[in-house]
């Protein structure tokens, strides 16, 4: 046979009829009643913003191809999809210059740069947009539907989208049909979950793209959704919710199945649809934030070349178990082409130096090693100590807490008192002494924290007493008394017993208080911890020594 | 229908340009017949006849030597030499030329027919070689080989009446017209290679012929011999694929039908054997087609083998238009014709003239969107645009791994590529650039 190739040998001389052109065509078509609902809702700004947009997207291409002296391929129409798509996936409050800067990001960036159309390897509307979300200001407010944005400003009441809800494993307000529809806050382009099926449906027909790609992702999705549900929501009512909450239906329709971006094997593309419902779904519900569509497509985007390899397809004519076999001798291959390297360990004891013992050897070592590992280890005790210490002062919550449960004791002991100052007194048998004043600034009286010895372990307790030296009230800070015998003594009715009394408080008799009945040995605790309490206030002077007396 | 095979692409079939023209004879036979030598994939055949000669329609011209497939003279006439005439696989090549008396007069030399009742291996591989049969749906492999070789180790034959190309409707139109004839060397073939299961394969637009042989198979109480319409799908007419959809087996890569117990044969083929085995008639005359959106009468006609292509165009009223291409064979794998000269051979099934319109401009090849549509087309699992990707880079690594050889050109990831890159060409490249590069390993 000649081999002359000429364009008029090369067979086959038919040719199926679309063109890229024609595939970007259908995608512009198939985002269009996208575009229309987010014009119903937003109004004209919708509009202005996705021209905005489009227009931006095909300058930067124009530009950039014009000042790079390539072939012009603003023709194909692709970057008016990566336009449209940017534009969709904004809110409408978005300011003017958000897209503008996406697209000069995606245009320039992602896409350019890489090479042009079909060799980038991240979608460039996606990439755009995620940058913009990156701005902490931009991507908060989602205005409410159906109220009008005007063309300028951009005060826009905000709503609370549906995923910040299911977020909260609540059901959004919105019923499912308000959803299906589009009446709700989000993205221009995501909020009419019907829109966006109609385009599916487009695209299907006119074989722009395949189904596994959104049938991997939204199927993967609604795996997860149907096993997750909270409990008192039917698992189906929420997998809707799920599946038509968020930008995921968007996603999975327009974003996922860009052809550059996803995988060319069949085998590839299902993986890449279930990748990224998985993503999806660790980033819905482990995250901080609501949705995770943008950064799952993104991520999958990266590995494509992956799945690619993955997905090659078996060859023709050897079976399913013989292909398994040749991928996993070729894994197999590969993974032994892998050395594993072992560290240098040397463990061989160093040898002595002349006139030296064999010991000494060691020693040197030990010393040279301390000489390289001991600066290191003090910085690093350093670090540590300043770390901990840093917490140790700056744990508010602990020096909260602390603080508040001081003034509770001091409002149980000296409920008069409004104020608590610690005083430098210290005696004998007081853990320590603080003096209570009121609003005024008067000395009330002072507070003593004692230790007694209770029927389980050491009581420790706050006695109030006044300038008088009668009991103001007793707070038990701390004991280890058992639960129902001995905290019947504790009670706040029982410790209120002690209020005004001075003197010595004896079991019975004159000026005496009553033991509870099955707690003996904690009431007599807590009436030698009053008494001594007593005494010390008593015996105050302010040189700071007490006499004491034992009680006990 | 349980089985069927991955890919493929779903092109315009445009049949019914011709679909209802009866095969017709052509009204006044050609002054000259061109018979080339070169006939066989395996070789030219001996001539046995000299510049001088008078042959007589079937009478032997050329002898098999080794080689080559037996010729014998499709009209009768006076030999008037042996000379290098254009090919149709390209070049020129020696052909015993004949100039044609018009009398038609029949060999007197013709075997007897034989008995299908007491038909033999042996007989019928002799009379099959003596008729020079080779494979007539574009194969051009000597049948008598092929039967030896499948006789006794397959259990499934198939009869390929799928013509899975656009626009050719010859093998339709010989299966609605000679059923009968075709039902019986079917059942000759499958008593010789003693094979239990029997199927004829059409796409599902042929179903008024599938109907004439069902009510034949009725008539005749036969329930061995089935007949299979699939659902209309290209290529299913390639070897591979068509025993696939049949069986669910695989041809192992490098292997033949033979190693998955299936022996396929075209239409045309059996047709021919049929004629030779109960008809003492050799390979003289096959059906054509004539078509495409120039060609001013297209048809179905029956002629001489050694017919100028030329010839043929001006019996279907020539040229309406200016054809833009002219194809020997279907469009998705025929050969583009750069000489009306060349004489209609034993597996010549089609003249398609095409007009500017009905295939695609020659728009130069766009950039890969890696839209992954020749991967989903592929019906041999290869991976198109990762070959092309890995040929750009020349990484023969890589390359070596994508088993490049099993590609059969069918053209689907040319056909369906948006960007219009040549894929099958790529390919093709990318083979022969493995297989230079084990070499100079």
């Amino acid at each position: 046979m000649s081999a002359s190739y000429g364009p008029k040998r090369l067979s086959p001389q038919l040719r199926q009829p679309s063109t890229t052109r024609a595939m970007m065509l259908d995608v512009l078509v198939a985002l269009t009643p996208a575009l229309g609902m987010a014009v119903f809702f937003f109004g004209p700004r919708a509009l202005a913003l996705t021209a905005v947009s489009v227009l931006s997207c095909v300058l930067f291409e124009f530009l950039y191809r014009l000042l790079t002296r390539q072939r012009l391929s603003v023709g194909d129409l692709s970057a008016c999809v990566t336009g449209l798509l940017l534009a969709l996936s904004l809110p409408a409050s978005t300011p003017y210059w958000v897209p503008v800067m996406g697209a000069a990001f995606a245009i320039i960036v992602v896409k350019q740069f890489y090479g042009g159309l079909g060799r980038n390897f991240m979608n460039p509307a996606l990439a755009g947009r995620m940058l913009a979300g990156t701005m902490p200001i931009l991507m908060t407010t989602w205005p409410q539907p159906l109220q009008k944005l005007s063309l300028t400003a951009t005060d826009a009441v905000s709503a609370a989208t549906p995923m910040s809800y299911l977020h909260e494993g609540a059901l959004p307000p919105q019923a499912l049909d308000i959803m299906l529809l589009g009446q709700r806050g989000g993205c221009m382009g995501e909020v009419s979950a019907f829109m966006l099926l109609l385009g599916l449906g487009y695209l299907l027909l006119r074989r722009v793209i395949s189904l596994r790609v959104p049938a991997g992702y939204l199927g993967t999705v609604a795996l997860f959704a149907l096993f997750s549900a909270p409990e008192g929501v039917s698992p189906l009512t929420w997998t809707a919710y799920q599946l038509m909450g968020g930008g995921l239906l968007m996603g999975a329709v327009f974003f996922a199945t860009d052809p550059a971006t996803s995988p060319v094997t069949p085998r590839g593309q299902v993986m890449f649809g279930i990748g990224c419902g998985l993503l999806t779904v660790l980033l819905r519900t482990s995250s901080p934030y609501p949705e995770g569509v943008g950064w799952a497509i993104l991520t999958m985007n990266c590995m494509v070349w992956l799945l690619d390899r993955l997905g090659l397809p078996r060859q023709f004519g050897i079976g399913n178990f013989a292909a398994t076999r040749a991928v996993l001798a070729q894994s197999w291959a590969s993974l032994s082409e892998i050395k594993f390297v072992c560290p240098k360990l040397n463990l061989q004891l160093p040898k002595p130096k002349e006139g030296q013992a064999p010991g000494e050897a060691y020693l040197d070592l030990l010393r040279s090693l301390l000489k390289t590992v001991g600066p290191l280890a003090g910085v690093f005790a350093v670090t540590c100590a300043l770390i901990f210490s840093v917490h140790r002062y700056t744990d508010l919550d602990a020096a909260r807490a602390g603080v508040l449960a001081q003034q509770e004791i001091l409002a149980q002991a000296m409920p008069q008192a409004a104020v608590g100052a610690e005083t430098p007194y210290h005696t004998n048998g007081a853990l320590s002494i603080t003096a209570g004043y009121s609003e005024e600034g008067l000395l009330l009286g002072y507070c003593i924290e004692v230790q007694s010895q209770g029927f389980g372990g050491p009581i420790t307790m706050t006695v109030g007493v006044d300038l008088n030296g009668a009991v103001t009230g007793v707070a038990v800070n701390s004991h280890s008394e058992t639960n129902r015998v001995g905290t019947e003594a504790m009670t706040p009715e029982a410790l209120e017993r002690y209020v005004g009394r001075s003197g010595t408080i004896r079991s019975s008799g004159n000026n005496s208080v009553d033991s509870v009945s099955g707690a003996t040995a904690t009431s007599k605790a807590i009436t030698a911890g009053v008494n001594r309490a007593l005494h010390i206030v008593a015996n105050l002077s302010t040189e700071g020594e007490v006499q004491y007396e034992n009680t006990q | 229908m349980t089985h069927s095979f991955f890919g493929g692409v779903y092109p315009a079939t445009r049949k019914d340009i011709t679909r209802r023209k009866p095969m017709a004879r052509l009204p006044k036979p050609p002054k000259e017949i061109v018979i080339p030598l070169m006939m066989c994939a395996d070789g030219p055949a001996v001539p046995v006849v000299g510049p001088g000669d008078s042959v007589t329609v079937g009478q032997p011209i050329a002898k098999r030597d080794g080689r080559g497939a037996a010729l014998h003279a499709s009209v009768s006439g006076r030999v008037s030499g042996i000379e290098l005439r254009p090919h149709p696989w390209g070049g020129r090549s020696p052909a015993v030329v004949i100039q044609n008396d018009d009398r038609g007069e029949l060999y007197a030399g013709r075997p007897a027919p034989l008995d299908p009742r007491t038909l033999t291996l042996e007989q019928a591989l002799e009379r099959v070689e003596w008729a020079g049969v080779v494979g007539m749906g574009g194969g051009s492999f000597p049948a008598w080989e092929k039967m030896a070789r499948a006789a006794g180790k397959v259990d499934t034959l198939i009869v390929n009446v799928a013509e899975c190309e656009p626009y050719v409707t010859a093998d339709y139109r010989l299966l609605l017209e000679r059923s009968e004839h075709i039902l019986r060397g079917t059942q000759a073939l499958a008593r010789c290679l003693r094979c239990q299961r029997i199927v004829l394969v059409t796409e599902g637009d042929k179903l008024n012929a599938v109907e004439a042989v069902e009510r034949r198979l009725r008539r005749s109480g036969n329930s061995r011999v089935q007949i299979l319409p699939v659902r209309t799908r290209y290529p299913l007419g390639a070897e591979k694929q068509i025993i696939q959809t049949v069986t669910g087996r695989e041809v192992p890569p490098g292997g033949s039908p033979i190693d998955v117990r299936c022996a396929v044969f075209n239409v045309a083929t059996v047709y021919a054997i049929q004629d030779a085995l109960f008809q003492g008639r050799p390979v003289t005359h096959r059906a054509v087609t004539i078509t495409g959106g120039a060609v001013t009468r297209p048809r179905n006609l029956w002629v001489p083998i050694g017919t100028p292509l030329r010839y043929l165009l001006e019996a279907c009223g020539g040229l309406r238009e200016e054809a833009d291409r002219m194809l020997i064979g279907g469009p998705m794998m025929g050969v583009a014709l750069l000489d009306l000269e060349v004489p209609v051979m034993k597996d010549t099934n089609s003249l398609v003239c095409l007009t500017g319109w009905e295939h695609k401009p020659d728009t130069p090849a766009g950039v890969c969107i890696r839209c992954g549509k020749c991967v989903a087309a592929c019906p041999m699992h290869l991976a198109p645009t990762i070959i092309r990707r890995a040929l750009e880079d020349r990484d023969l690594t890589r390359l070596s791994k994508y088993h490049l050889e099993d590609c059969n050109a069918c053209g689907c990831c040319s056909f369906i590529c948006p960007a219009q890159i040549p894929l099958v060409e790529t390919v093709a490249q990318a083979a022969g650039l493995v297989k230079r590069g084990e070499v100079e390993q």
